[in-house]
């Protein structure tokens, strides 16, 4: 890696570390300093490390972010709130402590769970998490989650304030409100992972940034005996049967490889094996989420030696499965495209004729496209044009809509000995 | 290899009326002596201990609330670490940031029972 990207790396890994540890020291109603001060180290490491890298840069940064403990300390004393002990050198040994690696998890875990407590907005959790948790920019949390930087900024500023007015403990829950919130953590751990899996941005870094904190994250949840969950393994499974895809999913000019051509002796097989460990603890209490039945679909298509070896009927199982727990428009087209691939166009066509294209939003694009396969498979080739066409009017993504055109000119050429 | 405990008695930094850029510094060295022993892999576990006291004492359980500023020697923490014999933890005792602020450290051998 070059120097300024593996330094934004690190910054990203350490971050969400430093900000967690400090705020278990000062609280969360101190959160805006600590991630001034915790900001404040990273300039300075950039202007200091351009000169020469320091020999263990995470080593570096644990320090300097121990010695941010009194300069915050120092800059809260004179707001004379709530504030810890630190009246002798001897203290040293209890903020040592909480680096440790061990404890510095236990305060991420804290993290996670206030970020993604269910007092704070939907769409805020993700920009906090982003931010918080996972040390990434607001200019890539905008990019990440396609909106404006000005948005991201409001929507971090409005989460920390509710965790404020709200009084959001910095703690990890307890009692019959774990499960309810652990379900909480795990959406947005799997709302990051798409970010970052299913985006189209040119900077494969902070993809698989995006994708390796959300399994990172996920990992901390199912080391502790407390927030393990078989959902947890199936969401753990299912991140790694997708990002083991993740190289081959897009080309040197990152154009998008659809699965029927990409390249599978690309497939990282660890991450197979992981996924696959996983998924093994996932099933043992019998109960089944939408992690489980997405991880399995996502291991049929890794099982299968070639796209024509796919196993569609199974497919076609676990997705009416997941159909009966999310009965949602992308879902069903999901059904509609095993169908198709076994050649049970009749099913396909009255499933088809069932979903309403505007309810896909902005993924509309995705139901002429499956019905242009729809026709492309059955000979039709003209109307499978047609409904290309439609496709590519829907589309939003320059990345989808340079597959879409590649897709219409490949019908195209079908068409073209018959005129 | 035997356990021994290092114990901390010194005044609070507060009452002594220390800078807080003199604390700084301190708090940096007792990092630093830390990270120092951990590298070592001597130290078995640590704590400090809040200025707040309350003894109860004598037959009567007379108790008495005291603060930090009546006691000039106030146990303030102590480490566990592993080393040969008491001179192997003297050695150790060395990097100490407080001697100079007259603080002392207590070196004193675990008790098992372990023939």
């Amino acid at each position: 890696m070059e120097q300024p990207k593996l330094i934004d790396h690190l910054f990203r890994h350490h971050y969400g570390k430093m900000v967690s540890v400090l705020t278990r020291i000062f609280g969360l109603a101190h959160i805006e300093t600590i991630e001034d001060a915790v900001q404040d180290v990273f300039i300075k490491a950039t202007t200091s490390w351009t000169h020469k890298m320091p020999d263990h840069p995470e080593a570096w940064l644990t320090q300097a972010a121990k010695n941010r403990v009194l300069d915050i300390f120092r800059k809260l004393k004179t707001e004379k709130k709530h504030l810890p002990q630190l009246s002798s050198g001897v203290s040293a040994i209890a903020l040592n402590e909480l680096f440790l690696d061990t404890e510095v998890e236990d305060s991420q875990l804290r993290m996670i769970f206030t970020a993604c407590h269910p007092k704070l907005d939907p769409r805020d959790r993700i920009a906090f998490a982003l931010k918080t948790v996972s040390g990434f920019s607001t200019k890539e949390i905008a990019s990440a989650l396609l909106t404006k930087e000005d948005s991201v900024k409001k929507r971090i500023q409005r989460a920390r304030r509710a965790i404020q007015k709200k009084a959001i403990p910095f703690a990890i829950p307890q009692g019959k409100e774990l499960p309810k919130r652990n379900d909480s953590v795990l959406e947005v751990l799997y709302l990051i992972f798409n970010e970052g899996f299913h985006s189209n941005r040119k900077d494969m870094l902070v993809r698989n940034d995006l994708c390796g904190e959300a399994l990172r994250l996920c990992q901390i949840m199912l080391k502790r005996e407390v927030t393990r969950s078989s959902d947890g393994y199936a969401l753990l499974a299912l991140m790694c049967f997708h990002a083991a895809r993740l190289d081959s999913k897009v080309n040197a000019n990152n154009e998008i490889i659809d699965l029927m051509h990409q390249d599978r002796s690309l497939w990282h097989f660890p991450l197979v094996k992981l996924g696959n460990q996983a998924m093994t603890k996932a099933v043992e209490e019998g109960v089944f989420s939408a992690y489980h039945y997405e991880a399995a679909i996502a291991a049929e298509h890794l099982k299968a030696r070639s796209f024509a070896d796919t196993d569609w009927e199974a497919i076609c199982t676990w997705n009416e499965a997941l159909y009966k727990l999310q009965p949602t428009p992308s879902v069903a087209l999901n059904i509609v495209m095993a169908q198709i691939q076994q050649g049970n166009f009749e099913d396909a066509h009255s499933r088809l004729q069932q979903i309403e294209p505007a309810d896909l939003e902005q993924r509309a694009y995705l139901y002429y496209g499956t019905y242009s396969e729809y026709y492309s498979m059955q000979g039709k080739i003209e109307k499978a044009i047609s409904c290309m066409e439609l496709a590519l009017l829907a589309v939003q993504n320059d990345a989808e809509r340079a597959y879409l055109e590649r897709k219409k000119k490949w019908l195209l050429k079908k068409v073209e000995p018959s005129t | 290899m035997k356990d021994f405990m290092m114990i901390f008695i010194s005044a609070d930094y507060g009452d002594l009326g220390l800078s807080p850029e003199e604390m700084q510094t301190r708090m940096g060295k007792w990092f630093a002596w830390n990270d120092k022993m951990a590298q070592q892999g001597i130290v078995k576990g640590g704590n400090a201990l809040t200025s707040d006291v309350r003894r109860v004492s004598g037959k009567e359980r007379t108790v008495t609330d005291i603060t930090s500023a009546e006691l000039k020697e106030l146990v303030g923490g102590y480490y566990v670490v592993q080393a040969k014999d008491f001179d192997a933890v003297q050695e150790i005792a060395q990097d100490y940031p407080d001697y100079d602020l007259g603080g002392t450290v207590e070196i004193r051998e675990i008790m098992v029972f372990d023939q």
